[in-house]
């Protein structure tokens, strides 16, 4: 017996954990309290900027800045303590700079019409839903103390999903639509939703459960032909499903960006769950050849993609591609190093409180501050993908891989929109955009990584006793 | 799983290596493109907002626009005010957010301070420290002129415009006109509540936003007779003032029915048929001008109409000027017409002013000109005023002649515009009134009146024009004497 007996050389029950089992909290609040220095200095350059001096309200905002950010700090050391250090501090300092972007744009009219791009009251709100979002990260880590947990409730999840899609959809025109597409649920005469914020989460968790589920079948079931393994006929219902209802979305919401994002993150979460090539193929084909269909039929698609194509033609330049070029020009004023907060013009643009906000911090900040904020989405992204990949259980891995992908995608289709790389359709910048819906779903997404590494990152249970075969191991 | 993943993370890696490559591409490369792009207002606003704009003042050292800074969350650091409104709008224009008339447009980058005149002294600012400042329009209106000529036409209530000149440089000493508008509404930083302004301007009937001095063009009347006699007096040397003229009651016009009379059937002269030119002059005698416009011929008359600087579209004084038309008609008895200021003559306020002038300076017609100075904020002068000839209309000695015509019409019993005479004290003023018919019934003819004074050495000649004011000496004459006088006292001739 003394084979089997033999103790396991590797832990040294009484000494320090491995390095890479720290729980790093410290480093999260350093990185904290740098992000809140940035804000407080962003916000101050705007004052100084417009006005000769601090404006008057902002000791409340960073006041409140700063409570929201130590709740949240608080939140994970207590609720997930081996989460990433990183995601809480990059998406902090996202959140903060929308939050001055729409206090310096509530400052100054726009000439042309006669009011600023949004109403102080309007700027007020966003740091209220900063408090809304961040309330809804601290819940999902109170409510959800295992990312598993959410696999019970794929088929509700889904369900869930696909509702918040279709209400617009079938609610009238004049509660749901805005700017052609109908996209919103209005109550009352100020305050409106956008469903589709959460339904790509509730999605994204119920492709993944879906997922987990079916991936031998998908993976291995099927023929190979001309050298690409075609899936079974049958197999092919989720993602018929899935191609139908981002076509609904196109048709009959006109909401071309959130469609590509619900495809682009279904296709990626199969590919991550099957391996297999022939679905990333076959559900690219079919979003071009849907898109390409939708372009022949839906006026408002079509002309998308006029107005990427020729955005300066004179017929363009003061119609349908006012906004994209005026986004353009703010951005080419900003050049190198940019105006300096409060000293550019991003009132011209339309809709620079929204769709266009990452030009607006182009024309203010200048290419060196954008690529700061590219950079600090591309680092969330791959704080994502490197929790996907360490994650252990599957769904764990498929949400977050998932999850990390579609922030990607979404920052690759407005950015690219918005910077003419790709035709421009009107969906939101994660947390940089003014509104509610956005924000808070934003702080679920994070939340949903942060449960998802702390899992990833807790150190194996630690054996408290070596007693031949049976081991005693703390649960926590 | 994780191999797909890790592709994924490439594919991702893609993504924001596009994204990033296409935003240094743009804001590194591509701005200068994308600056002279259509629609790309940002430079233009920023541009404006840069200085603070110069004012403009008058040449007696009235401010009749400046800037001063905005209140409230404006993007607009600067307000643009006119102290004097509605007087003044036909001189200094409008300064919006989304152009400019008047001087505001004609020296809007001296103003602006981003004209490449003023790039030395802004350098000059940034060493010594001091704020760079837009350039300061001094503008030749004298403001007593001014005061003058708008007060007349506002207490008159009738649409029209007065235009008042140095004959010698061609210095605009007043340029009202009426209805006006207030400049000031329009310089608001609200884009949409602009726009109802504007259209709500734009469709006022009264046309407030018409410079009625320099775009509106009327029919001149009998003060056409300037340029019939000073054709007339240089084609045939021989002919003086004192020559008689054929002077008919009436005149049947040349393969027409059609008969010519005097105004109220009256005769011209004794009644003889016969009269000095002097008098049919004074006396306005459309038959006696109409046998003269015959004979010195459409061609004759139109090259006297160029020499008093007809026909001209170019004239910028630095605001652009409308065409004062003669047309050359087809037949005799419409070039009777032409003579007497009807069929197709229209002119300008400002020409008629012109008309005298160039009669009042020796035949020399100077160049109309709106700005005296243009200062930078050192206060060195950035531009002067050169005054020079537009064109030589007549010789000294038909000049002579026509002034000694134009001093009967006010002094001569006979005269046309006798009558005003008697309130004019201490300055001899000389001129020509105008009475032209619109054509409609209903309303009262247009009303016209150019003079210059004081006789012996004219420092001022005024063009004014009455939208049915009826005639030329009741409606026209008082505001030009008004203007006169106020001009007079103000340089200190009484």
């Amino acid at each position: 017996m003394s084979s089997i007996t033999a103790p396991s050389p590797a832990v040294d029950p009484t000494g320090p954990l491995p390095p890479a089992s720290r729980s790093r909290r410290r480093t999260e609040l350093i990185m904290l309290v740098f992000a809140f220095a940035l804000v407080a200095f962003a916000l101050a350059n705007v004052g100084f900027t417009l006005k000769g001096g601090l404006p008057a309200g902002a000791a409340l905002y960073l006041a409140v800045y700063l409570a929201i950010v130590l709740l949240a700090h608080l939140a994970v050391r207590r609720f997930a303590p081996w989460a990433d250090p990183l995601l809480l501090p990059l998406a902090a300092l996202l959140n903060g700079l929308s939050i001055v972007m729409m206090d310096r744009l509530s400052a100054q009219v726009n000439p042309a019409r006669g009011a600023p791009a949004i109403s102080a009251s309007q700027a007020n709100l966003q740091i209220a839903f900063s408090a809304i979002g961040i309330g809804c990260f601290v819940a999902v880590l109170v409510l959800i103390r295992e990312p598993r947990v959410l696999q019970r409730y794929t088929y509700t999840l889904g369900a869930v999903g696909i509702l918040l899609v279709a209400l617009p959809a079938l609610l009238p025109a004049s509660i749901s639509e805005v700017y052609g597409a109908k996209i919103q649920i209005r109550f009352g005469s100020f305050t409106t939703i956008q469903p589709e914020e959460f339904a790509k989460l509730a999605l994204a968790a119920s492709f993944a459960g879906y997922l987990v589920a079916k991936r031998d079948v998908l993976a291995l079931a099927g023929r190979r032909v001309l050298g690409i393994d075609l899936p079974r006929a049958r197999d092919l219902g989720p993602i018929l499903l899935a191609w139908a209802a981002s076509l609904l979305l196109l048709i009959f919401e006109s909401d071309i960006g959130t469609s590509a994002v619900f495809m682009g993150l279904f296709v990626a979460m199969l590919y991550i769950a099957t391996s297999r090539t022939s679905w990333l193929l076959l559900g690219f084909l079919m979003f071009v050849v849907g898109a390409f269909a939708a372009s022949r039929l839906v006026g408002h698609v079509h002309e998308r993609f006029d107005i990427w194509l020729h955005p300066f033609t004179p017929a363009n330049v003061n119609g349908n591609s006012f906004q994209l070029v005026q986004g353009l020009y703010g951005m080419a004023s900003g050049g190198l190093l940019g105006k300096g907060l409060g000293g550019g013009q991003p009132y011209i643009t339309p809709l620079v409180q929204s769709d266009l906000v990452f030009t607006a911090f182009g024309e203010e900040i200048g290419l060196a501050g954008l690529m700061a904020i590219l950079l600090i989405y591309g680092l969330i992204v791959q704080r994502g993908l490197r929790t996907a990949i360490s994650v252990k259980d599957p769904f764990s891995k498929l949400l977050a891989g998932g999850l990390s992908f579609m922030l990607a995608l979404q920052v690759f289709v407005i950015v690219g929109g918005v910077t003419r790389l790709i035709p421009l359709t009107g969906i939101t910048t994660p947390f940089l955009s003014q509104g509610g819906s956005s924000l808070v779903g934003s702080w679920i997404l994070i939340a949903l990584l942060v449960r998802v590494s702390d899992t990833a990152r807790r150190p194996p249970p630690r054996p408290i006793q070596e007693e031949g075969l049976t081991q005693v191991v703390t649960l926590n | 799983m994780n191999r797909a993943l890790r592709r994924i993370s490439i594919a991702v890696l893609v993504m924001f290596v596009l994204l990033i490559v296409n935003v240094n591409y743009l804001q590194g490369f591509d701005t200068a493109s994308l600056a002279s792009k259509p629609g790309n207002s940002r430079a233009f606003y920023a541009a404006q907002n840069q200085y603070q704009r110069g004012s403009i003042v008058t040449s007696d050292g009235k401010v009749i626009a400046a800037s001063r800074l905005s209140s409230g969350n404006d993007s607009i650091k600067y307000q643009r005010y006119y102290p004097s409104g509605p007087e003044y709008a036909p001189v200094t224009g409008y300064y919006t957010i989304f152009g400019a008339t008047g001087i505001e447009a004609a020296k809007n980058s001296l103003l602006s301070g981003n004209d490449s005149s003023l790039d030395v002294r802004k350098i000059i600012d940034l060493i010594t420290g001091k704020t760079t400042k837009g350039a300061t329009v001094q503008v030749t209106v004298n403001s007593k002129a001014q005061d003058a000529a708008w007060n007349a036409l506002k207490s008159l209530g009738k649409p029209g415009a007065v235009v008042a000149l140095n004959p010698k440089t061609g210095a605009v000493l007043a340029l009202a006109s009426y209805p006006s508008f207030d400049p000031n509404v329009l310089a608001i930083h609200d884009g949409a509540k602009l726009n109802k302004i504007d259209q709500k301007l734009l469709k006022d009937p009264a046309q407030p936003l018409l410079n009625r001095a320099l775009q509106g063009t009327y029919p001149p009347g009998s003060t056409f007779k300037i340029v019939t006699s000073s054709a007339l007096l240089t084609q045939s040397p021989s002919t003086t003032i004192n020559t008689n003229v054929a002077s008919p009651t009436t005149l049947t016009l040349p393969q027409t029915q059609h008969i010519l009379h005097n105004d109220q059937g009256e005769a011209c002269g004794d009644g003889s048929g016969q009269a000095p030119l002097i008098t049919a002059f004074a006396q306005s005698c459309d038959t006696t001008f109409a046998k003269i416009g015959i004979q010195v011929g459409a061609n004759g008359l139109n090259d006297m109409a160029q020499n008093f600087g007809m026909n001209d579209a170019n004239l910028t004084i630095p605001l652009p000027v409308a065409r004062s038309n003669y047309v050359i008609p087809a037949s005799q008895a419409l070039t009777a017409f032409s003579a007497i200021g009807q069929f197709s003559d229209t002119v300008t306020p400002l020409q008629e002013a012109m008309f005298a002038a160039a009669v009042a300076n020796g035949g020399e017609l100077m160049k109309p000109d709106l700005v005296q100075q243009v200062t930078a904020s050192d206060l060195s002068t950035v531009q002067g005023m050169s005054p020079s000839v537009l064109s030589h209309s007549i010789s000294s000695s038909v000049s002579d002649s026509m002034k000694q015509m134009m001093l009967a019409v006010v002094q001569q019993p006979e005269g046309t515009a006798y009558a005003f005479r008697q309130g004019v004290t201490g300055v001899e003023i000389a001129g020509k009134t105008g009475t032209a018919e619109t054509g409609t019934v209903t309303s009262l003819n247009d009303a016209a009146f150019t003079c210059f004074a004081p006789f012996a050495n004219p420092n001022i000649a005024v063009g004014v024009i009455i939208q049915g004011g009826g005639y030329g000496a009741s409606a026209a004459a008082p505001i030009a004497v008004q203007v006169i006088q106020a001009y007079q006292r103000a340089v200190g001739n009484q």
